[in-house]
């Protein structure tokens, strides 16, 4: 059987996200074609898409192979610890008082299971990259514009293997100053540039 | 006659003015740096500016945004001409004819013809939005909600026909992109649709969020994961002047580029890549026999560069007499419009007349500026390619980052930026094409709005799509162009030419 597993996957996300779309839409009044409630065209663009991912998922099986890319062990184990470490830290976290405003609860979730993927090194660009940008998002109000930028490059630098000490922190300098002149002193954005306590 | 002249008089007085020449330079400027840079797009840049454009006058911003896309046409051919990567998605097929120029030593006359033949494509293609601008808006404005429904529907799916690989998974993605444009509030009865409780969803999802993590930081990654051998450079640019033979054979390529990149940009799903790929494949085609092909003749580079930037041009055509974006970077000008408080449609040019007329005499002043800018500072740029990938992504990160957060100072639409980086990360692994994504996120909202119109019109009864003329001949056009592409011959033909 020659599967095209990359059609295969496509068919299977369009299909999932199809149905979880029918499902929520259900709270939806429809109303009628010459009224359309607010649950009308949801309704039609979802079974629409259920209608395509069935064909995408159909041809799957006839349009040659076509593998995606292999995936180690460890791929696998830190891709399954880090969604469920964010699932569990989330609510645990947004139940305390101290995090409740700001979404630091969903940051901070977010940010822990990109440290856990970051173990393997396949996933390692994807999760450093997307570390980066949540410990941005937690430390921006708080921590101010400079503190945030800093961390950003920093974390985000782990992404490629090939960065030296001293190249980053001549990144930072220059981004600093950059961001500096273009976002508070030209376009003066409402941001803390720097820590409040 | 008079009136147009009247219109462009007026048109140029807007677009002199010190700060829309100044934005429009600015665009240009960052439009050749990204086009020479290879990994970043102008879609991407577009959404990362889209935060800073809010100060500026809707002119202004349109003017500098404007002129990224079109310098980008510009840039991408340098680094095709001289490393042999495409610095642009549009200027892959100039890697083909071009570095084999430089290769026998005339990089300096590839160069030179495709500023040159961008140059007259531009300024072509520029005449072309301004004749046709009030002639499509008459037409627009006898649009009722059926017509537009299925103009909109038109447009979909040809976008998702055009797109690279399958048909049926990129008009998937056209209503993946519709299904996200429903979260929010819905406009007539008020109710949340989709936002989970969340109360920074009532307004949508972040546009700017959805382009700078499908486009943006899931190319970051991607570039990461394969890193690109950017070989040092080697070839001499020499000398820029064109030989009589040269000029002689890559004349009649500039004018037939032209008119493909042009006819090509104002399709909606077309623009600068197709446009290309379309007047190569052709060019290819006429020049049988002289077996040059391949071993750098000018033709291949003359007619493509030409077509990508008309094509770049007319792809403003159907948004701003119709309201609808043709590609992935117009629907970009969509959402900076309706951010500035503008809803793009036929009646654009009577109520936006600065808008307009200052935005097509800033393409053509825009244009002076590229030959300037390329021609003779071609050395800056060059040098501009010696900087490494890995001091651009944080750079790239961060003004994304800051970006997003700016729009409506919420933490929330960072953390949203991540999610559509790891949607836009999946994409790319399973070859869904992003781009109809954007177009239908943008289109969804005003396709509701008209859907609901034109049947509470018609009390309930579908057939109206049909009745109506307008809306019925575009409905047998989407009708025909989508069963064309389900054949399978056509089909092979067309991933022959988007494979170059």
């Amino acid at each position: 059987m020659r599967i095209n597993a990359k059609d295969l996957a496509s068919g299977i996300l369009l299909v999932a996200l199809a149905v979880i779309g029918l499902w929520l839409n259900t709270e939806h009044t429809l109303g009628s074609a010459r009224r359309m409630g607010p649950g009308y065209m949801p309704m039609l663009v979802f079974w629409l898409e259920l209608g395509l991912g069935a064909i995408v998922l159909a041809t799957a099986f006839f349009g040659g192979t076509d593998p995606l890319e292999k995936w180690t062990k460890l791929d696998f184990v830190t891709l399954f610890v880090g969604i469920g470490v964010t699932l569990v830290a989330y609510p645990l976290l947004a139940a305390m008082p101290a995090l409740q405003a700001n979404w630091y609860a969903l940051g901070i979730a977010m940010a822990i299971g990109f440290a856990v993927l970051a173990v393997s090194p396949a996933w390692r660009p994807l999760a450093m990259i997307l570390l980066a940008m949540c410990v941005f998002g937690v430390l921006l109000e708080q921590g101010g514009l400079m503190l945030a930028i800093t961390s950003l490059v920093i974390v985000s630098a782990f992404a490629d293997p090939t960065h030296r000490p001293l190249g980053v922190a001549g990144c930072v300098v220059f981004l600093l100053a950059l961001c500096w002149w273009v976002f508070i002193y030209e376009l003066d954005i409402r941001v803390n540039v720097w820590p409040v306590f | 006659m008079e009136l147009l002249l009247a219109n462009l008089a007026h048109g140029f007085g807007v677009a002199l003015s010190f700060d829309n020449l100044l934005f429009a330079l600015l665009g240009a400027l960052i439009g050749t740096a990204i086009g020479v840079l290879p990994g970043i797009g102008p879609v991407a840049t577009i959404s990362l500016l889209l935060p800073i454009t809010f100060g500026q006058p809707a002119t202004t911003a349109i003017i500098m945004l404007a002129g990224i896309y079109y310098g980008a046409q510009y840039g991408g051919s340098t680094t095709a001409i001289l490393l042999n990567l495409p610095g642009e998605v549009s200027s892959v097929v100039t890697t083909l004819e071009g570095y084999k120029m430089a290769r026998n030593g005339r990089a300096g006359a590839a160069l030179a013809i495709s500023a040159l033949g961008s140059f007259f494509a531009g300024s072509v293609a520029t005449i072309l939005v301004a004749a046709s601008g009030p002639l499509l808006t008459e037409v627009a404005l006898s649009f009722g909600p059926a017509d537009y429904f299925s103009l909109m529907l038109l447009g979909l799916i040809i976008s998702a026909v055009l797109a690279q690989g399958s048909v049926v998974k990129s008009v998937g993605m056209v209503v993946l992109g519709v299904a996200l444009g429903l979260v929010g509030t819905d406009v007539q009865t008020g109710q949340q649709r989709f936002t989970f409780g969340i109360p920074e969803l009532s307004d949508g999802l972040n546009f700017a969020a959805i382009a700078m993590g499908v486009f943006g930081i899931a190319e970051i990654i991607l570039n990461l994961e394969n890193p690109e051998v950017r070989s040092v450079l080697s070839t001499k640019v020499g000398s820029l002047f064109l030989t009589k033979e040269e000029w002689k054979r890559a004349t009649p390529s500039v004018l037939r580029g032209t008119v493909i990149g042009s006819v090509l940009g104002i399709l909606p799903g077309g623009g600068a890549s197709l446009a290309s790929f379309g007047s190569y494949m052709m060019e290819r085609k006429l020049s049988k026999g002289r077996n040059e092909f391949g071993n750098g003749a000018i033709e291949g580079v003359a007619g493509p560069e030409a077509a990508n930037n008309a094509a770049a041009q007319t792809s403003f055509i159907p948004l701003l007499t119709l309201g609808i974006p043709s590609n992935a970077v117009m629907a970009l000008m969509v959402g900076a419009l309706i951010i500035q408080g503008i809803q793009p449609g036929p009646r654009m040019v009577e109520a936006q007349p600065d808008l307009f007329w200052g935005l097509i005499c800033s393409m053509w002043i825009g244009n002076v500026m590229l030959l300037v800018i390329n021609l003779p500072m071609i050395g800056m740029w060059v040098k501009l390619l010696q900087v490494p990938y890995k001091y651009m992504y944080p750079a790239i990160l961060t003004f994304c980052a800051i970006g997003v957060y700016s729009i409506n100072n919420s933490v929330f639409d960072v953390y949203q930026t991540v999610f559509f980086a790891v949607l836009g990360y999946v994409f790319a692994k399973i070859k869904m094409e992003p781009a109809p994504l954007l177009v239908g996120f943008v289109l969804g909202p005003m396709m509701e709005e008209h859907l609901r119109r034109a049947m509470l019109l018609s009390r309930g009864d579908p057939m109206i799509f049909i009745q109506r003329p307008i809306s019925g001949v575009l409905l047998v056009i989407a009708a025909l162009a989508l069963g064309l592409m389900l054949l399978p011959g056509l089909r092979k033909k067309k991933e022959a030419a988007m494979a170059g």
